[in-house]
């Protein structure tokens, strides 16, 4: 289809009733009905966002960053990691995954484009944002630099994804390079927003904008397993055991390390006691959100990927479903595990006990515009599967 | 221009809670709202009786530091945290875009949503109401019946707190984040 001087190669059958006609199995029917059900949601939920404002939501003064702030991470962790896998092919060359790096990098697209859409439902301003961050830009604040490279990193996405559409690879690879960086110092970024609080002496350091990078990959590499199993109907073919082999035993290889981290960064929070650290990293041990972090995303997938080195992809499909949940929980403690601890230790008013740990669970309205931002991700994944054709191009 | 800050002869405070009703009145913030720009933080007895702990109890009048080196405008992501003429923290609504990372990155808990305006408030040090009439006192230091506060120019060598300062000993709140606090605690 050419749009002005661009070429954009549709599918041939693409259509309103394309998108509509799909294969009635009882799988694609519950993905379906979940689908419109949580685009109702999100409907719902930003309309009462829009009457009460973050009255609708359960932050406080003391948790100012809830469940948006999580589920936003979550999609741009999800983004960065589809952007590593997508670059490991048509980047790096690697030709045993160049079968992936068109559907990865349209991932990508699609789950930056969810965040954005969950977090403009949590900054009270987006559009004096939009305008103030171009006319006062605040280059001490890991937020606008955040915010500022995810928007080019997205724009690098789009222009890699249409060269891949084209097959012009060698301008995919340049844009794709460009991309990554980008995505990588934007998603180190992020990291920073934690790493910086020195208030928060949990967070504060370096450990968050590495292991955002690490964590990332591990996520794309999850959903790498996810979008190929919808892909071949969990049928898959010699070339794509091949690939899906490979992931796993980098995806053993990262989860290792990433389990190393955490046990030394907890160890290290806990060692002599340190106030607001030490008591605060055994808050965490003993809550059950941080082990169901570690069992859905470290644990289960290791333990599968170790039984027989990464040769089971249907096993590692539902492994990597089960990781995706861990990796909503790690992305979930991650933002509460921040704030648990209140910055102001007195009483204030009479009748009141002194502040001890704080309090979160994400309101109604919090829920449903995570899973609208949810829904809204698979909607855009499977209109862009009727639209595009995502698998490698034959002699490529 | 002045710099200022204040000293809080802390040991004096009653609790009785009138530099809160000051603050409230002078500033328009809402009536009711709790722990808004001004509060009193209670150390309460610790120890069980007989053998109780008496000077542990104590209150703490807190509020914004305005730090020298204030992490809420570092992080703030459209500069709508900024320093005044006066060198007083202040933030302009317009360019507020409520992120709350400034709420996560003060270290005393100085800032809240005002719900009239949906941006994040705090102390001013009367910026833009007294000191803009041309005044050189806060709402809470004037009305303080114990004379808990002292207000006033840092950089002006004869000024009350410059004085202060010099003869008391004091220390500053979480003074090793390195945020360099300018309200100074009395001991």
């Amino acid at each position: 289809m050419k749009i002005g001087p661009l070429n954009i190669p549709l599918r041939e059958d693409f259509s309103l009733k394309s998108i509509l006609n799909f294969e009635k199995t009882p799988v694609n029917m519950l993905v379906a009905v979940s689908v419109v059900a949580m685009l109702a949601m999100l409907v719902i939920g930003v309309s009462l966002y829009l009457m009460h404002g973050h009255h609708a939501y359960n932050v406080t003064r003391e948790h100012p960053w809830g469940l948006l702030i999580a589920v936003y991470i979550f999609f741009v962790v999800s983004s960065t990691g589809f952007c590593i896998v997508g670059s490991l092919g048509d980047v790096f060359g690697f030709k045993d995954f160049t079968m992936i790096s068109k559907r990865a990098i349209f991932g990508s697209i699609v789950t930056i484009l969810a965040g954005f859409t969950v977090i403009a439902f949590e900054i009270g301003h987006p559009v004096t944002m939009m305008i103030y961050n171009v006319l006062s830009p605040g280059l001490t604040s890991a937020i606008w630099w955040m915010g500022t490279l995810y928007g080019l990193y997205l724009t690098f996405m789009i222009i890699e994804f249409y060269f891949l559409l084209n097959n012009d690879m060698k301008k995919a690879k340049i844009f794709g390079l460009t991309g990554l960086l980008v995505g990588l110092a934007a998603h180190s970024n992020l990291g920073s927003v934690f790493g910086f609080l020195n208030a928060r002496t949990i967070s504060q350091g370096v450990f968050y904008p590495t292991y955002f990078i690490l964590t990332a990959f591990i996520t794309g590499i999850f959903l790498s397993f996810i979008i190929m199993g919808f892909r071949y109907k969990l049928n898959f073919n010699e070339k794509t055991k091949k690939l899906l082999e490979g992931l796993a035993k980098i995806q053993g290889l990262l989860i290792s390390i990433l389990i190393f981290f955490v046990t030394w960064k907890l160890l290290t929070d806990m060692y002599g006691g340190m106030p607001n650290r030490a008591e605060v990293a055994e808050h965490i041990l003993g809550s059950g959100s941080f082990w169901t972090e570690v069992i859905l995303a470290m644990v289960l997938p290791l333990l599968i990927i170790l039984k027989d080195f990464g040769k089971s992809p249907v096993l590692m499909f539902w492994a990597s479903l089960s990781g995706m949940v861990g990796i909503f929980f790690m992305r979930y403690n991650l933002v509460h595990d921040t704030q648990l601890k209140p910055l102001q230790m007195m009483k204030v008013r009479e009748y009141q006990l002194p502040p001890e740990w704080i309090h979160y669970f994400p309101s109604a309205t919090e829920i449903m515009i995570s899973l609208g931002g949810l829904g809204l991700c698979v909607l855009l994944y499977y209109v862009g599967t009727k639209a595009f054709n995502l698998d490698e191009e034959e002699g490529h | 221009m002045a710099r200022y800050g204040m000293a809080l002869d802390y040991k004096n405070c009653i609790n009785c809670k009138a530099c809160e009703v000051a603050c409230k009145e002078e500033n328009g913030v809402l009536m009711g709202a709790d722990k808004h720009r001004i509060w009193v933080g209670v150390n309460e007895i610790s120890g069980e009786y007989p053998l109780l702990d008496i000077v542990s109890h104590s209150f703490q009048p807190s509020q914004c530091q305005h730090c020298d080196e204030a992490p809420c405008q570092m992080v703030c992501p459209t500069n709508a945290t900024y320093y005044d003429e006066f060198h007083v923290v202040r933030v302009d609504s317009d360019k507020c875009i409520l992120c709350s990372y400034c709420m996560n990155a003060c270290p005393y808990d100085a800032r809240y949503v005002d719900d009239r305006t949906m941006t994040v408030d705090k102390c001013t040090f009367c910026s833009d109401t007294r000191l803009a009439r041309g005044e050189t006192t806060t709402a809470c230091q004037n009305t303080c019946p114990t004379k808990v506060r002292t207000f006033g120019d840092l950089d002006d060598p004869e000024s009350e707190i410059s004085e202060l300062l010099r003869t008391r000993e004091h220390f500053s709140l979480k003074a090793n984040l390195g945020t360099k606090p300018k309200l100074f605690y009395l001991t």
